[in-house]
């Protein structure tokens, strides 16, 4: 564990050089970020404009859901998105081999190699947004409140990385698209709203199936207080199993890999 | 011209099989954005869920068969050099795009139809009360929307030949288009300063403008003025693409010239 954590600090330091070859970008990455969470809460107010409630949601619980919303995302720009073309070559071409040969454990190496620093940003401004909610709202989270959030939060980090890793995984048979991660923006992008907003049989696909209520809705709640130790213990228990599950997948997909030549 | 057209057409027919996958996925995630904007609006007035239905949908439908990509490729066109490539033939490039356009358009009309057809069957918001008068303007804005989109498109690919960042330009042009173009709610929820802004911006031509016409919720009038609107917006980007390309043109440089 302690060496996988000095590898990544070693891919992170690779990375941050090559970002200051880009320095000039800076400016445009910032003022990009910013707008995004614009339009973001824009898009909200919009909603809030003909209503008061989403799905059970007050303004200030929707920004805070909002805020999560940003940070994960931010997250996954951050170290997940910019490997997915690369692996994709790396089926391609076979270039595979050379990481399949070091002594790193391949599926560590191929989703954290490369990172995108200034995806950092969009972090912070959802750590932002989540602050200015809960500054709306007047409340101020106990401790109790913080722990759960954060023991949520962890557990959508672990969930997302399986979602993503899984999908990554299918590249080894499907090389004809250039980018997958578009497929996972779709997915992702029905967290953005309290999952009370939807009805039937699409609320059970989005919790049991593809359990996107965990991602963005356990958190959010934990925060605001209203957590309960079996939801929690449930988010855990279900972002250890699809853990398990992409890493079965990962193994699988290896033996089935031939390299470009064979 | 109408034999160059057929030539065109069948290679990015051709072209386009090479990617079946891909525009299939494509199109598949196109549809969830809306689909979840669908579902806020019919939590925040249930009661007219139906017609919130019947407007989504139509503007999956719309949104598809106005999408324009030229903007992407242009730019990578432009700054690899392989646009003097099309340059350099006598015909403008601009009808390679078109034909391509239609190639995928038709594919577009050919899965979404039918789709539309079962999900109708199961549906009864899907069915809309058109007459045949309104389905005849819901084409021809549908033809006005889909040519002012393509042309927006082309017109910043073109800004190309100055600047290295379209793309960044035409993704912040689209971000104001989701407001004003009635692609997160229907114009008349929203601000009534944002509706009077979107009346003078093209966006809501390009896409809110059919979808109205389908909902059946505007009088004759505010429909003329919409035609009105539409035609100078498609007057005005023409020759402002004829400009373009002309001036585009004696500033170009490709790569190693």
């Amino acid at each position: 564990m302690r060496r996988y954590w000095r590898i990544f600090q070693e891919f992170f330091r690779t990375c941050f050089v090559e970002e200051l070859e880009y320095r000039s970008e800076f400016l445009g990455n910032l003022l990009s970020s910013f707008f995004g969470v614009g339009i973001a809460v824009l898009t909200v107010q919009i909603f809030f404009y003909q209503t008061n409630q989403l799905g059970g949601w007050a303004y200030a619980d929707v920004l805070i859901l909002l805020g999560i919303f940003n940070t994960l995302q931010g997250a996954i720009d951050f170290a997940l998105r910019p490997n997915m073309s690369r692996l994709l070559e790396h089926v391609r071409k076979g270039t595979l081999d050379y990481i399949l040969t070091k002594p790193v454990d391949s599926m560590f190496y191929v989703s954290f190699r490369h990172l995108v620093f200034w995806r950092l940003i969009d972090i912070l401004l959802g750590v932002g947004l989540i602050i200015y909610g809960l500054v709306q709202k007047h409340y101020i989270p106990s401790l109790a409140d913080i722990l759960m959030f954060s023991v949520s939060l962890f557990s959508s980090l672990v969930l997302i990385y399986s979602l993503w890793m899984m999908l990554m995984t299918t590249s080894f048979w499907v090389i004809r698209i250039d980018d997958l991660s578009f497929i996972f923006y779709s997915f992702f992008e029905t967290t953005r709203f309290p999952i009370g907003m939807y009805r039937g049989w699409l609320r059970i696909l989005l919790t049991y199936v593809l359990p996107a209520a965990f991602i963005t809705n356990t958190p959010a709640v934990a925060l605001l207080g209203k957590w309960n130790g079996v939801t929690t213990l449930l988010s855990i228990g279900i972002a250890g199993l699809f853990l398990w599950l992409s890493r079965r997948f990962w193994r699988y997909a290896l033996r089935s890999y031939t390299s470009a030549s064979s | 011209m109408f034999r160059k057209y057929i030539a065109l057409i069948r290679m990015k027919y051709v072209e386009m099989l090479a990617y079946r996958l891909a525009t299939i996925v494509w199109m598949t995630g196109a549809m969830v954005q809306p689909l979840i904007t669908m579902v806020v609006w019919t939590n925040i007035y249930p009661s007219q869920s139906n017609s919130f239905i019947l407007y989504f949908i139509t503007l999956i439908f719309v949104e598809r068969m106005t999408s324009a990509w030229d903007v992407w490729e242009l730019d990578r066109e432009i700054r690899e050099g392989t646009f003097s490539n099309y340059i350099l033939r006598p015909f403008h490039p601009i009808h390679w795009a078109i034909a391509e356009n239609i190639v995928y358009k038709v594919l577009f009309l050919i899965v979404l139809l039918p789709i539309w057809g079962v999900l109708a069957v199961f549906v009864p918001a899907l069915r809309p009360d058109v007459s045949g008068w309104q389905f005849v303007l819901f084409v021809t804005a549908l033809f006005l929307g889909a040519t002012l989109r393509f042309m927006f498109s082309y017109i910043c690919g073109l800004l190309g030949f100055w600047v290295t960042k379209v793309t960044a330009i035409y993704g912040m042009f689209e971000v104001v288009s989701l407001f004003l173009s009635g692609r997160i709610a229907p114009l008349s929820l929203l601000p009534p300063i944002l509706k009077q802004i979107s009346m003078y911006l093209p966006f809501r031509y390009m896409i809110g403008f059919p979808i109205d016409i389908v909902m059946g919720t505007m009088t004759r009038v505010e429909i003329g003025y919409g035609f009105f609107g539409a035609m100078a917006w498609a007057i005005i980007f023409i020759s402002v693409l004829r400009w373009l390309w002309k001036a585009g043109l004696k500033k170009n440089q490709a790569v190693g010239g």
